[in-house]
């Protein structure tokens, strides 16, 4: 086995059953000590699926939004809510707490575009939304759960960047004012300081809308795709500017979804052609082109374990595990990673997967 | 019935015979005094007891030499008045036991005197009598030490006459007599139970008898087998019943350092023994040695009541005296260990029982020594068991092993101070791994051969009972007794359950990766270990003994089940030319449906045992052994785990699948009792409730492994294997994975094309039996009507086919109406009226099209894969294999039956597979000659217009044309002729031609031409089968136009001439002729017959 080279890794294991293509993936729980978590996928159909991962099966099935496409869910920090966003111009509050799954509220979205919302938590029971707004280049600030509006974020009027496409709340630790990255329909990307409704600063990353970024908040970079063959990344700097650091050429055009494990040290794109990539993060080198999908890759997403899922319009959702998260902090990414080039399924080292016996 | 009931009259009757007995002592005054004894009652006896007894004595006392005839009936007299009366006085019943034992006494020798039998006899029982009839006082005062002498005097006297008599009577009586001096007797007499002094005040006494009794009994027992059990038996119970009560730690505890100075003169305090500490270690020693001498004649004692009276003495020291015979304790749980699995049930229960008091009681579980004493004989068992296991007889190796599983029994829990020591897990195992090897040398498992490709249909009801009964037998190398696996399976199982389950699993799985000569026995030693932690048939000896928990189990199921399955130790080569062996038979299944000829001989794939050397049968053989034990593993884990393993049926349920499978029949069936077991555990009715149940995960798998072909090139068998097994529900999931496999296919085209195929054909099975087209069911039947034969009677009564009989007004109107339409379809208006029919025959859809009148509803999901898997059949049509171009014709055939209510797709395709197709009908082998036929003859019944002008103007010349050229030199051969090709394509052409000529209802013009070809095989000059076949041909023609047909024949040969009704008609000559030569006429005879 040694000498030949290693097959190109397959996934851990595939959920079939969603019936239509899935646009949305959220892992749910899973933190340490609370075992396996729960994975959440929204379909073009409408319908959430809850899968256990520990059966691979769908445990429940959420229908909240009448058969128009999910786009967006997000679970939030305390209790066991679910935020699910979907065409039908609806953002759906679920409980899923002891089994039940029942919308405790809903909120209606004023745009028809694709942009996901975003959410930051503020406290015990308080979180901030930010929403594409009424005017097609608004974005909307609200305060949950009292859903009162704090402000519109508008571009000024000569700046004209298009709709919003994506969007991320967040506060840099040594400060407590909320900032928002938005990705526009132009290409770039702007942060909004929402306290003082400005833009703080706005960088063109790409000739296309941008589809999907990251933002790693510790190092302050993040990493954006868009429709065109080419990954950004961009950092920002203590004046709170924005600045391309470089950008990384693909062969196919199109990256639907960006995601950053949460352990900072691989990512994910979500590829129309069919293919999920894996990158180094610090590096930027590509580590792995994953191809089982037999259609464009809508969504991807990272549990806090390190399993990656990746959502496609062949109504399938495919699970990687990928350089598992050791224990001891040392990367084990450098050194075997060889240079690839698209279409060649990169040589990956696979985690032995047999796993060693408690004794 | 006593006579005399007062003294008085009593001693008026006895008197006048003492007197006399007092006077002239002679057998007949003895007899006579007996005589009167007789008819007084017992409370008189009472008060003349003493009187009675003085001639009695006296007679005894008197010096001179007596004739044994008289002693024996004075001491027979004698007895009799004692156990009638008390004896109430101390002296007396002193004097009476002196006197009794003296009749026996030979002055000058340690024997007893040589006496008759009966004498001997008559002086025990007179004994034996005594004491029973002394008062319960008085008898405890008899024990002092001053009666020593006497007393041991009497015991020496009894063991002698139990030691040397031949009477196995006087044996007897002796051993009782000797149970009643020494308190051990347990009949009614004696309720009182003695206090602790008294205890104390006894044990004394008797100690000094020990060495005496236990050596002479010792003797007795260890003696010839012959003398039968009883004396063995009651020796046995006074041995240990001695010894208990003597070495009693109850007692021993209570004896003070220093002796109390007895009371007794001196001679006799010599006599008397002081149970001090040194004194007991000595006497233990010895006694050590006896019990050994006993245990070693008496376990292997033939008479199964003996082994229970050992078990008793065992239970008995070690209950008693586990103090004081600590030494003795190894020999006595070895002696106890090894009757668990006694042949005797008596035996065995008896042992369990003992065994579980012991647990009970914690005598060696809460008693340090005992645990060690157990540990080391473990140790040294250990230690020598990989010796024994190579050197015994099966007998020798089960109790052997007996032994092994008592100890575990005992043991408990505390069994892991054995195993936590490296170097006897080592020897342990050795043995288990040594003495489980298999035979592999049996070349039938090798050549068993699975016939059915979708046998799974069993529920596991039908498998009742013992859930691993149907396993097959295996032969071991080292045993034959089917009993001493089971033994072995106990040892294993309760390893599993009392010792540290993840040292054994890890220990054993590290044997099962040393070497291919470990593997099966480590593997079954594996299952059996994980069956016993889950506590199957486990007898828990302790109660509070926790079991391995199921979390902790399943995780230890999840890594052995991966090591099982893995690549290097799941896909061994278990036979030669896999691939190749398996489509064979696959094509035979379905090809026998279609031959009805002997042309085609079933070969059973018989192994090439001579071009092989054997070494490669052996390992075979063993990897087959070794796919089987570690499939029977997972039934067991699966029983193990119960519902829990429901879990591990996302990586499990794949693999037995696939062995499912297989070729080899033993490894199928296994899988399949393996499929069983987790039905069983998880909560399944049947196999095809846990497919179905499952298929997401097995879909899972099958995807997953497609990627990889070369890897796993059993894939599509499993793909197979679930689409037999499962229904119209898991359409989604099926059309998912067959994306998969049609993408691996066109990837795989020319190198593993045969496995798609029957996959393809598995798969259109499938649908074309989920999804039955429901307007088309009578067709069906008919098509397979006509296939059966050509039975005119079973001829549908069409109104187009023109019998006059039937004909109404109703079906005129019919005709004319089909007419018009078919003449409406010949103009050209063909595609308006389809749709029309499609959108009724598909009554769902209609609502569809209200809402969005432009955009197509989506198609059914089974016609888009029929019409996938269409388009790839016409690629393979032309496939160089013969097997391959066969199945796909199959296949074919199928995609046309699932296809045929969307003419849409249908046509297109048809269209596009008709060039191939051709080729199959008019140039290719006269299997798949048949085989095309049959498709022509589908296809034809679902797009009959189409395909007729294709068929007259693309086929039917070239058949028709080689038909009739060929006819001249089938018609001159000889009897070999049958065996050649052109023979066969004949045949087949033959064969075809018929069934589809009806079911294309071809045109007047080219029923001819197919009549005027096959009409030359009507003659007798033809081989039979050709004729047969030919005349089939005319039967179907028969049914489209009887008339012409009827004509036809008629021509070739005319049986009658025709009169006219009428003169004026001008009679009918035919051209047939009636002469004798004619070859036709038999042939053309049965077809007018048929026809009438």
């Amino acid at each position: 086995m040694a000498a030949s080279p290693l097959p190109p890794p397959d996934p851990r294991f595939v959920l079939r059953g969603t019936q239509s293509a899935v646009h949305a993936l959220h892992f749910f729980g899973g933190a340490k000590g609370q075992g396996q978590p729960l994975l959440l996928s929204g379909s073009l159909s409408g319908l959430v699926h809850i899968w256990s991962l520990q059966t691979r099966r769908a445990v429940a099935t959420l229908d909240g939004h009448r058969g128009q496409c999910v786009t967006w869910l997000h679970s939030l920090p305390q209790g066991h809510q679910l935020l699910s966003q979907g065409r039908d111009l609806k953002l759906c509050l679920w409980d899923l707490a002891e089994g039940r799954n029942a919308v405790v509220d809903s909120m209606r979205l004023e745009s028809m575009g694709f942009c996901r919302s975003t959410v930051l938590a503020r406290g015990q029971r308080h979180w901030m939304l930010a929403m594409p707004g009424r005017g097609s280049d608004e974005v909307q600030i609200l305060e949950m759960p009292s859903k009162t509006s704090v402000c519109t974020l508008k571009p000024e009027a000569d700046a004209k960047p298009g709709m919003p496409m994506c969007l991320e709340l967040w506060q840099a630790e040594s400060s407590p004012r909320p900032l928002l990255l938005a990705g526009y329909e132009d290409g770039s990307v702007a942060l909004w300081d929402v306290s003082e409704r400005k833009v703080c600063s706005r960088v063109a990353c790409h000739t296309e809308p941008v589809m999907g970024f990251d933002f790693d908040s510790q190092k302050a970079r993040g990493v954006s795709g868009s429709a065109e063959k080419a990954l950004a990344v961009w950092s920002l700097d203590e004046q709170q500017a924005l600045q391309v650091c470089k950008t990384h050429e693909l062969t196919n055009p199109g990256i639907a979804d960006v995601k950053i494990r949460p352990d900072r040290k691989i990512l994910a794109t979500a590829g129309w052609d069919h293919r999920v990539r894996v990158f180094h993060w610090r590096t930027m080198k590509p580590l792995a082109v994953l191809s089982f999908h037999s259609a464009t890759v809508h969504c991807v997403a990272f549990a806090a374990n390190g399993l990656l899922a990746a959502g496609s319009g062949d109504q399938r959702i495919s699970i990687w595990s990928l350089y598992p998260i050791s224990s001891d902090s040392s990367t084990p990414l450098s050194g075997h990673v060889e240079d690839t080039e698209d279409g060649q399924e990169l040589l990956m080292h696979r985690a032995e997967a047999r796993t060693s016996r408690k004794k | 019935m006593a006579v005399f009931d007062t003294p008085e009259e009593a001693f008026g009757v006895l008197r006048p015979v003492c007197v006399q007995l007092t006077k002239t002592q002679t057998v007949e005054n003895v007899e006579r005094l007996q005589a009167q004894l007789r008819a007084v009652s017992d409370s008189a006896l009472q008060e003349l007891q003493q009187y009675v007894l003085f001639p009695l004595r006296f007679t005894l006392k008197t010096p001179a030499p007596k004739r044994e005839r008289l002693v024996q009936s004075v001491v027979e007299c004698l007895t009799f008045v004692l156990s009638s009366t008390c004896v109430k006085e101390q002296e007396l019943l002193r004097e009476l036991f002196s006197e009794l034992s003296a009749c026996l006494y030979s002055p000058g020798s340690q024997k007893p005197a040589a006496v008759s039998e009966e004498l001997k006899l008559a002086v025990i029982r007179g004994l034996s009598t005594l004491m029973h009839s002394a008062y319960g006082d008085i008898i405890l005062a008899f024990y002092e030490p001053s009666i020593l002498p006497r007393l041991g005097f009497a015991v020496s006297l009894l063991l002698d006459l139990a030691e040397r008599e031949k009477s196995k009577q006087i044996k007897i009586a002796a051993l009782k007599c000797l149970q009643v001096l020494l308190f051990q007797c347990d009949c009614q007499d004696h309720p009182r139970s003695l206090d602790e002094l008294e205890q104390k005040q006894l044990g004394d006494l008797f100690a000094c008898f020990l060495p005496g009794i236990s050596m002479a009994l010792t003797r007795v027992i260890t003696g010839d087998f012959k003398q039968g059990h009883g004396i063995v038996t009651s020796s046995l119970k006074i041995f240990y019943e001695t010894v208990s009560f003597i070495m009693a730690d109850e007692q021993l505890e209570r004896i003070p350092q220093v002796q109390p100075k007895p009371a007794v003169e001196h001679r006799v305090a010599e006599l008397v023994v002081h149970r001090e500490a040194k004194w007991v270690k000595n006497t233990s020693d010895k006694l050590t040695l006896l019990i050994k001498k006993i245990i070693e004649c008496v376990s292997v004692h033939p008479h199964w009541k003996v082994r229970l009276a050992l078990i008793e003495l065992v239970e008995a020291l070690l209950l008693k005296c586990s103090q004081s015979l600590v030494g003795s304790a190894g020999p006595l749980l070895k002696a106890l260990v090894g009757l668990v699995n006694d042949e005797s049930p008596e035996v065995q229960a008896q042992c369990n029982r003992v065994l579980r008091r012991f647990a009970d009681q914690k005598v060696v579980v809460g008693n340090r020594a005992f645990a060690d004493i157990l540990s080391e004989n473990l140790h040294s068992l250990a230690t020598s068991l990989p010796r024994l296991m190579n050197s015994q007889d099966d007998q020798g190796k089960f109790s052997t092993l007996s032994e092994l599983l008592g100890y575990l029994k005992l043991l408990g829990p505390k069994v892991n101070f054995v195993l936590n020591s490296a170097a006897h897990l080592q020897r342990l195992s050795k043995a288990l791994v040594q003495v489980l090897e298999l035979d592999v040398t049996d070349i039938k498992i090798v050549e068993a051969r699975r016939w059915h490709s979708d046998q799974l249909s069993a529920s596991p009801e039908t498998a009742a009972g013992q859930p691993w009964s149907q396993m097959q037998k295996r032969y071991f190398r080292f045993f034959t007794d089917e009993r001493l696996f089971l033994l072995l399976q106990q040892v294993c199982r309760l390893l599993g359950f009392y010792g540290d389950l993840y040292l054994l699993v890890d220990h054993f799985m590290e044997l099962y990766h040393e070497s291919v000569v470990y593997r099966k026995q480590a593997a079954m030693i594996l299952n059996e270990l994980v069956a016993g932690a889950a506590g199957l048939e486990v007898e828990n000896l302790h109660e509070k003994h926790i079991k391995t928990s199921p979390d902790e189990l399943r995780e230890i199921v999840t890594s052995i089940l991966e090591e099982y399955t893995s690549q290097e130790n799941w896909h061994l080569i278990t036979c030669i030319e896999s691939e190749e062996a398996g489509e064979e038979l696959t094509v035979k299944q379905s090809g026998l449906r279609a031959i009805t000829s002997g042309a085609h001989t079933c070969q059973v794939p018989s192994f090439p045992a001579f071009s092989k050397p054997s070494a490669t049968i052996c390992s075979m053989n063993g990897n087959i052994w070794q796919i089987c034990i570690q499939l029977e593993g997972i039934g067991r884990f699966a029983c193990a785990l119960g519902k829990d393993f429901r879990l591990l049926l996302m990586s499990a349920l794949y693999p037995v699948l696939e062995k499912a499978g297989d070729q080899t029949l033993l490894i199928s069936q296994a899988a399949t009792s393996a499929m069983m077991d987790i039905c069983r555990a998880c909560g399944y009715d049947s196999l095809r409730h846990l497919i179905n149940q499952n298929s997401d995960y097995l879909v899972n798998g099958i995807s997953l492994n497609l990627r990889h072909l070369s890897l796993h090139p059993h894939t599509p068998k499993v793909l197979e294997v679930m689409l037999w097994n499962s229904d119209a529900s898991l359409l989604p999931l099926v059309a998912d994975v067959v994306q998969d496999v049609l993408t691996t296919l066109d990837q795989f085209y020319d190198k593993r094309a045969t496995s798609f195929v029957s996959v393809l054909h598995a798969l259109l099975a499938a649908l074309a039996q989920w999804f039955p087209d429901t307007g088309d069911l009578g067709q069906l039947q008919e098509q397979s009507a006509g296939e059966e034969g050509s039975h005119l009677s079973q001829r549908p009564a069409t109104p187009e086919k023109g019998l006059e009989n039937t004909t109404t007004a109703e079906d005129i109107e019919q005709f004319l109406l089909s007419y018009l339409r078919e003449k409406d379809v010949a103009d050209g208006n063909v595609s308006d009226f389809d749709n029309e029919e499609e959108e009724q025959s598909d009554p769902p859809k209609g609502g569809e099209r209200d809402t969005g009148p432009d955009v197509e509803p989506p198609l059914p999901v089974q016609v888009q894969i029929a019409a996938d898997v269409m388009e790839r059949c016409i690629h393979l049509l032309s496939d160089k294999h013969l097997k391959i171009r066969l199945k796909v014709l199959d296949v074919l055939d199928l995609c046309v039956v699932v296809l045929q209510s969307h003419k849409n797709q249908l046509l297109p395709l048809a269209h596009r597979a008709w060039p191939p197709l051709v080729h199959r009908l008019t140039n290719d082998d006269p299997l798949a000659v048949l085989r095309a036929f049959k498709v022509l003859q589908t296809l034809g019944g679902k797009c009959g217009d189409f395909l007729r002008s294709r068929f007259c103007k693309d086929v039917l010349p070239k058949l028709a044309g080689s038909l009739v050229t060929q006819a001249p030199v089938s018609a001159r051969a000889g009897p070999v002729y049958s065996h050649t090709l052109a023979f066969k394509l004949q045949l087949a052409v033959l064969q075809g031609l018929g069934p589809l000529c009806e079911r294309l209802d071809l045109g007047e013009g080219d029923l001819n031409r197919v009549a005027d070809a096959c009409l030359i095989y009507l003659s007798a000059k033809q081989p039979v089968k050709l004729q047969e076949a030919a005349r089939r041909v005319f039967l179907h023609l028969m049914k489209v136009d009887p008339d012409s047909t009827w004509f036809l024949l008629n021509e070739l040969y005319c049986p009658e001439q025709f009169t006219p009704p009428h003169p004026s008609l001008h009679p009918v000559q035919l051209r047939g002729t009636t002469g004798q030569g004619n070859p036709y006429a038999a042939n053309v005879l049965r077809l007018l017959q048929e026809l009438q």
